[in-house]
């Protein structure tokens, strides 16, 4: 068989094996699944209000917050697969992994890829919610252009969380896992345009990269898809994603150092 | 060639620990290798070296021809493992697993799912593959894990306390399928706790103690050398009533005379004498003649032969856990029979 | 050494015990104050500008609005950290060692919440400090930050009961975990962060009448004006409400587990 047939399957029977946590053992999946959901209608029927301050860039808060809520789950997810990978670390299932001649980059591949197709259940959800309640529908190619960036912050998010489950070993890090993308997808333009966030996080949120990424998402709920507003968000996606499967990689090398 | 060859293998840790130090063993091709140690002594670590989950820190180390540490992408193609602590997913069946484990090895998938089956029925889950492994027994995880081992057909497999914690009607499964295995051409480095394993399984067996190899030879070897098979005997006095310790002086002294020319005297112990023997059984029946000649009766008499367990305590001083715990385990007093 | 000075002793050694193992389990303890921490941190940068709109409250700073509900957050999380505690001592059965033991049922499960008590004047404290750091004026002063922490430990008290009692009733950490996105569900839908006046239908209306909302309004009024009757009492009521229900249920709770044997 050649290399990259092997490998393709690889990476497809790891994708399966990790859809067991979901279809075997479906009630611990809710939380998860539902915490994006939840926070979506909390956020905008709490801070609602605020599109009415001058300079707000859409009448629908809803709407301006659904990206936000996508990154969130995307994130929620990532981080559920460092727990994951954690426990199979904790329990030996890793070793077998490790001790098999698969590529380690193929062992990463299946690990992430798995991460970046679950992310679009909470997602589907949240957006059938989202719409029933009234937000905007951003047309099918603002609609594409953010479940494809839900994919790539999902991808992001499990490289960080694989990174973190090699680094530790322990389950006990999912905070870490957790907190660390949450972070950077609120300290965003999550909830307000940048020109109304106050001080500190206005100074945070230029530089942080996910606000492109979270900018690229939002386009079409609150107006037009332009290029202009989409070329950054996946920049930044693919610059994080290598820079974090790097780690990932190396944090997996080290494990049989 | 060698299947497994170590040259100064070595592995410190962070803290100055070392947990391996300065192993050298070649490991025959065909061969069943039993590796004895207690916790701690450095066993796991050897083991997960040469499997390429840990890379020594010094020495050299090649399996199936292949450095571990240059090689470990064709060490990984050659070997099977099955690591102490099964780790199986308890959410997948059984027949799933090995179907992955043939993905990861580069299998075809319906070359993949012939090799689950043949293997499913040669360690006998033909019945429970489509279980959950969740719901299957410490026995039956013990036989996928060896399963799982064997899908590539390997040249060297590893096995690490593969029986641990087993009854042993399942102990026995799994020693019939090494040594089958073995028939076949595998070459096996096994680790255990249990010398009853080792002595059964191993054609050579390795003792490592604080990270080095202490001993090394055939069970047969290395027991002749921790002693020769001795005799245990107690004496019955003229009235028929035996002889206490403290008992008959002059008896004993008798006793000892005739003993002593048949090897030499050890001390006795619970009141029994105790004598070497050159050649073990076919001693019994002179010894019994020459005492009866000299007018003494033998009341009880034991041919005592050297274990693997007494090789482990001299080699480093320690008993071996496993068999430790059965000792303290038939030696607990029996719960109060009124409750 | 009368029965009531012996449940006491067992009550504080139980409760020691809850304390030690909040501080020891980072992965129970950290969730507890980073995370209200955190989102209080981006709340106040994100929606900060909302002290502009009109008919919001007159406060110092979004912040000095904030601290309350961040406060607030932070016992309904040491209660249901506290209930995932107890949780895995059923699990590992160290509860049924507990029941074994010759003292009252119930000191078992008081020495939890005395715990979690702690635990939630630890958190008023840790945010009060925070509104200090980045000057948030407490308006009552050395009395109302008094006041506060003792609120605080009581609204604690009250969710720890509610979380032992889910804790009894289940007997598994993994439900109490799940209960997570249900205490932020519960929190939006109170005026924890924003005044009801301004939030969306049907929210606002809920927020109205969420017992939530008025425990929060007693701890924020001390901070941003000054104490109010008719608002503390709300909030004291509020609090006896859901500290009777969490008292209630978790007595009946272990009652069942006792009469079920484990």
């Amino acid at each position: 068989m050649s290399n990259f047939r092997a490998n393709v399957a690889m990476i497809r029977a790891l994708v399966r094996r990790s859809s067991n946590e979901l279809l075997r053992v479906p009630g611990a999946a809710i939380p998860g699944v539902l915490a994006p959901t939840i926070f979506f209608l909390g956020i905008t029927s709490a801070f609602g209000g605020l599109t009415l301050l001058p300079g707000f860039t859409t009448s629908s808060y809803q709407s301006f917050v659904i990206p936000v809520s996508l990154m969130q789950g995307a994130a929620f997810t990532g981080a559920a697969t460092g727990v994951n990978l954690a426990r199979d670390i904790e329990q030996g299932w890793f070793d077998r992994l490790l001790a098999s001649p698969a590529p380690r980059p193929v062992l990463l591949a299946g690990i992430v890829l798995s991460a970046s197709l679950r992310s679009l259940i909470p997602a589907t959800i949240l957006l059938i919610i989202a719409f029933a309640i009234g937000a905007h529908w951003p047309g099918f190619l603002g609609l594409g252009i953010a479940l494809v960036v839900v994919m790539g912050m999902a991808t992001v998010a499990a490289t960080w969380g694989t990174s973190l489950a090699f680094r530790f070993k322990s389950q006990s890090a999912a905070p870490l896992m957790q907190a660390g993308m949450l972070l950077f997808v609120f300290l965003t333009t999550a909830y307000a345009p940048l020109d109304l966030l106050t001080g500190w996080l206005q100074d945070v949120a230029r530089i942080n990269p996910v606000t492109q990424v979270v900018e690229a998402a939002r386009q079409g709920f609150v107006g037009g898809v332009t290029w202009g507003d989409t070329w950054p968000g996946l920049v930044a996606l693919a610059g994080l994603a290598v820079l974090l499967s790097a780690m990932a990689l190396r944090g997996m090398r080290r494990m049989t150092a | 060639m060698a299947a497994i060859e170590t040259e100064g293998l070595r592995r410190d840790f962070a803290g100055g620990i070392v947990a391996v130090d300065g192993v050298d063993l070649a490991v025959e091709e065909g061969e069943i290798y039993g590796f004895l140690g207690p916790n701690g002594a450095g066993k796991t670590t050897t083991v997960r070296m040469l499997v390429t989950l840990l890379r020594p820190t010094g020495g050299r180390a090649t399996v199936a021809g292949y450095d571990v540490a240059d090689q470990a992408s064709d060490v990984r193609k050659s070997i099977g493992v099955a690591l102490q602590e099964a780790a199986l997913d308890p959410l997948m069946k059984g027949r799933e697993l090995l179907q992955l484990q043939a993905t990861l090895h580069g299998i075809r998938k319906a070359r993949g799912d012939e090799l689950a089956d043949s293997l499913l029925d040669r360690v006998g889950l033909t019945k429970a593959a489509d279980r959950r492994v969740g719901t299957y027994s410490g026995g039956m995880r013990r036989r996928l894990d060896l399963a799982t081992a064997l899908v590539h057909e390997p040249k060297v497999l590893f096995l690490d306390e593969p029986t641990t914690g087993l009854d042993p009607v399942s102990r026995q499964a799994v020693w019939q399928e090494v040594s089958d295995l073995n028939d076949e051409g595998t070459t096996v480095f096994l680790t255990t706790q249990y010398l009853e394993e080792a002595d059964m399984l191993a054609d050579r067996v390795g003792i490592i103690s604080d990270g080095k190899l202490v001993a090394e030879g055939t069970p047969e070897a290395l027991k002749a050398q921790v002693g020769k098979p001795h005799l245990e005997l107690s004496l019955a006095s003229a009235d028929g009533v035996s002889v206490s310790s403290e008992g008959n002086d002059a008896e004993e002294d008798k006793a000892e005379e005739v003993l002593a020319r048949f090897g030499k005297l050890l001390p006795p112990r619970d009141g029994k004498l105790l004598v070497e023997v050159a050649h073990g059984a076919s001693d019994i029946a002179p010894v019994i003649r020459a005492l009866d000649d000299s007018g003494l009766a033998v009341e009880s008499l034991d041919l005592v032969e050297p274990s693997l367990d007494d090789v482990f305590v001299e080699k480093t001083g320690q008993h071996l856990e496993g068999d430790d715990d059965a000792v303290d385990g038939a030696a607990e007093p029996e719960p109060a029979a009124a409750e | 050494m009368s029965a009531f000075a012996a449940d006491l002793r067992v009550i504080s050694e139980l409760g020691r015990r809850s304390i030690r193992q909040t501080i020891r389990r980072p992965q129970l303890s950290a969730p507890l104050i980073i995370f209200p921490t955190l989102l209080l941190a981006i709340q106040t940068g994100g929606a900060g500008r909302a002290v502009q709109l009109d008919g919001f409250p007159q406060v110092d700073s979004f912040l000095q609005f904030m601290l309350a509900g961040a406060m607030l957050q932070a016992c309904m999380l040491a209660g249901n950290s506290g209930g995932i505690a107890l949780a895995i001592d059923i699990e590992m059965g160290f509860t049924d060692r507990l029941l074994a033991a010759p003292i009252s049922r119930f000191s078992i499960v008081l020495g939890r919440l005395a715990g979690t008590a702690m635990v939630g004047a630890f958190t008023a404290i840790w945010f009060l400090a925070i509104g200090l750091i980045f000057g948030v004026p407490i308006s009552e002063g050395v009395l109302g930050v008094i006041w506060i922490i003792a609120l605080v430990a009581a609204t604690a008290l009250a969710f720890g009961g509610i979380g032992a009692a889910i804790a009894l009733r289940s007997g598994k950490a993994s439900v109490v975990q799940g209960l997570f996105p249900l205490i932020f569900v519960i929190l939006f839908l109170s005026t924890a962060f924003f005044p009801a006046n301004l939030m969306l239908a049907p929210a606002a209306d809920i927020a109205e009448y969420n017992p939530l909302s008025f425990v929060v309004e007693g701890l924020r009024e001390p901070i941003v004006s000054a104490f109010s009757g008719p608002d503390s009492l709300k909030a004291l009521a509020s609090i006896g409400g859901l500290g009777a229900i969490g008292f209630v249920t978790s007595a009946l709770a272990l009652r069942g587990r006792v009469k079920r044997g484990g």
